[in-house]
């Protein structure tokens, strides 16, 4: 195990800079995720850590070594892969073992090594199985006990859910953590996908067009999202935005209705702001603000309700501009076309700058 | 019922399309080989005898140099007595041939389908380019090319030349080949603890196997069946390969048909034992990236 430092990294392929200038601490068995949309440079920050790519600028540390030109193979990591990347003409046993026999292991050492991993994972049926006979959730297993056989510094994770279905997903994303909790070997994981980096994460570090927005522990992304751009990705459904400013009795809406602050801001002279709301901290009473009911999706558990501004129900489904997601715990027996009252509430709302989208409450 | 009989006689078409396309494309292999065992007055005789009366192996004896040449012209005794250094030279020549091509042209192919390296785009197509002219229009540059490198009329020189025109293959269909492997799997190779070359030969080679290997075959056989290179470029008859030996039994006084068609069998029987020996390889070979894995 082993801490991992990124100081003023940079990467640009020719002229296009990819990674401008991150820099992220990494504790000694912490599970960091590196989450934003793609094309942020995630990867591309990960296959720098791995050595896969070449640092432009900038230093990285894995325990208290400089690793910038230490190929891959020395750097003590171990990697899986999105398409999990085992290779097809080894056995499940000789892809495990594949790295350890590269170091000149000891035979032993290799058999014992690879038993335990297989024991961990549920892979001692398969062992001599080639990698086309397995399921997907099985070739995901292999390519995590390939990485533990190693018994690494450092885990690297590249989206390595993405290929497989959404109920092995699930299953597979507990197995991830659990394991981490057994080992407690510092892992980097990346994804796009918000849920995944919610629910496993120490530590989020949320990256757009090759910078860090926000970094923190997953409930502090949640709850005081730094900007507009954090807001927007962190939570599912997204946090509803309205546009509009301060005024004298609340927050005035582009689309001329007021919702309720708290507390205005300092400086909050007229200026262009966004209030932002997630879908679970508005609720239905009496004295809310009259919307229009569009779409109502009833999940059992819950009721999400898409609602505009009354008479611009008829706006095209894409313009999301006035759009409001409420999720209700309760079930409703409105329609589409009811007038409902909604109500956020004024102690869980964020307020953003509308010209730089920095959070101002 | 009327569904069955549609169905039967839709097979019945069916086996009979491919029965024809079997005959045409045999037809040829069948008159050779009956024109190899056949007495030489039946090789002219109309109409054609495609049952020969008596058979015999004579021509192949001696073109092996098994059988005496007594009683035959000293025109065609003189190629068929050169016919097995052709045969040791054809095997040499595309032997070298392939081995050359195949260790250039992987390695290349594996650049281009991996390296960033400027205008390599450009040069991959102007590799694949030159594998598109038509021999003719090359033969009389690099005739003037061996001559100024004193290569001319020697197998080193042909070799050259088949090597140089089999990079340019084996460039086109590794490249290919190559791209249809995830690079992961190399990042994969390089991360458990191999250098570049290392993830090449322990990993990305291991999985082209088949394609490298009808890659081979194909060089190989086009090596081997070459005729208008060996013919413009080597003169000397003790280095010339089987083709061009083949063409020397026809003269300005006489074609023997006879000692070509036996020469065409003895030539045809590497190519088909390759094919057969490696048939599944092959096939797998050349079907790999065709479909989505």
């Amino acid at each position: 195990m082993s801490s991992v430092e990124i100081r003023h990294v940079t990467k640009s392929f020719g002229l296009a800079p990819i990674i401008k200038g991150v820099s992220i601490d990494i504790q000694d068995g912490e599970f960091v995720i590196l989450v934003g949309p793609s094309g942020c440079g995630k990867s591309t920050l990960l296959r720098m850590i791995a050595g896969l790519e070449d640092i432009s600028g900038g230093e990285i540390r894995i325990g208290s070594r400089v690793v910038n030109n230490v190929p891959p193979k020395d750097r003590d990591i171990a990697m899986v892969f999105q398409n999990y990347a085992l290779y097809p003409h080894m056995t499940v046993a000789q892809n495990m073992a594949f790295s350890l026999k590269l170091k000149r292991s000891p035979q032993g050492e290799i058999d014992e090594r690879v038993a335990r991993a297989a024991e961990i994972l549920g892979l001692k049926p398969l062992l001599e199985r080639f990698p086309r006979q397995l399921s997907g959730g099985q070739r995901q297993r292999v390519a995590m006990g390939r990485a533990i056989v190693r018994d690494p510094q450092v885990f690297l994770f590249d989206e390595p859910l993405s290929n497989l279905d959404a109920k092995l997903r699930v299953a597979m994303r507990a197995e991830i953590k659990a394991l981490h909790q057994r080992l407690k070997t510092t892992t980097i994981y990346v994804t796009h996908d918000q849920i995944e980096a919610m629910t496993m994460a120490d530590k989020i570090v949320v990256m757009h067009d090759g910078i860090v927005e926000q970094m923190g522990a997953p409930l502090e992304l949640y709850d005081r999202p730094a900007n507009l751009f954090v807001a927007g990705f962190i939570g599912s459904p997204a946090m509803n935005f309205i546009k509009g400013n301060v005024g004298s009795n609340g927050f005035k809406a582009e689309s001329g209705q007021t919702f309720p602050l708290a507390a205005a801001p300092a400086a909050s002279d007229g200026r262009p702001m966004v209030y932002g709301i997630r879908p679970e901290h508005i609720r239905l009473t009496d004295e809310g603000v009259p919307v229009e009911v569009v779409v109502i999706e009833p999940t059992g558990s819950e009721t999400q309700i898409i609602v505009r501004p009354a008479g611009e129900r008829d706006k095209p489904v894409a313009d999301h501009s006035s759009a409001i997601t409420c999720v209700l715990k309760d079930r409703i027996a409105a329609r589409p076309g009811d007038m409902i009252r909604v109500m956020p509430d004024p102690t869980k709302l964020h307020l953003f700058d509308g010209k730089t989208g920095g959070r101002l409450n | 019922m009327i569904v069955t009989r549609s169905t039967h006689l839709q097979r019945v078409a069916l086996y009979a399309a491919v029965s024809a396309i079997v005959l045409w494309t045999l037809a040829p292999f069948y008159w050779m080989l009956v024109s190899s065992v056949s007495e030489q007055r039946d090789l002219f005789s109309f109409p054609p005898v495609w049952f020969p009366r008596t058979i015999s192996f004579e021509r192949f004896w001696q073109l092996l140099g098994i059988g005496s040449l007594g009683d035959i012209d000293e025109e065609t005794a003189r190629p068929a007595r050169l016919f097995r250094s052709a045969l040791l030279n054809s095997v040499i020549v595309c032997g070298i041939t392939t081995i050359v091509g195949l260790t250039i042209g992987t390695t290349a192919a594996y650049a281009y389908a991996r390296l960033r390296f400027s205008f390599s785009r450009y040069l991959m197509a102007l590799t694949v380019m030159v594998h598109m002219l038509p021999p003719i229009a090359t033969v009389i540059p690099l005739y003037i090319l061996l001559r100024k490198i004193g290569l001319l009329n020697q197998l080193s020189g042909l070799i050259l030349v088949y090597a140089a025109l089999s990079v340019t293959y084996v460039v086109w269909v590794m490249n290919g080949y190559f791209r249809t492997i995830p690079r992961e799997l190399e990042d994969a190779a390089r991360i458990d603890g191999c250098s570049r070359m290392g993830a090449l030969f322990r990993v990305v080679l291991p999985i082209v196997v088949p394609g490298l290997i009808a890659t081979g075959i194909l060089v190989f056989i086009t090596t081997w069946n070459e005729f208008l290179y060996v013919l413009v470029l080597v003169n000397d008859p003790a280095n010339k390969t089987v083709p061009a030996m083949i063409a020397e039994f026809s003269t300005q006084d006489q074609i023997k048909y006879g000692m070509i068609m036996t020469g065409g069998i003895i030539v045809s029987l590497p190519p088909v034992l390759l094919a057969l020996i490696f048939q599944r390889r092959l096939i797998s070979g050349l079907t790999a990236g065709a479909i989505k894995g």
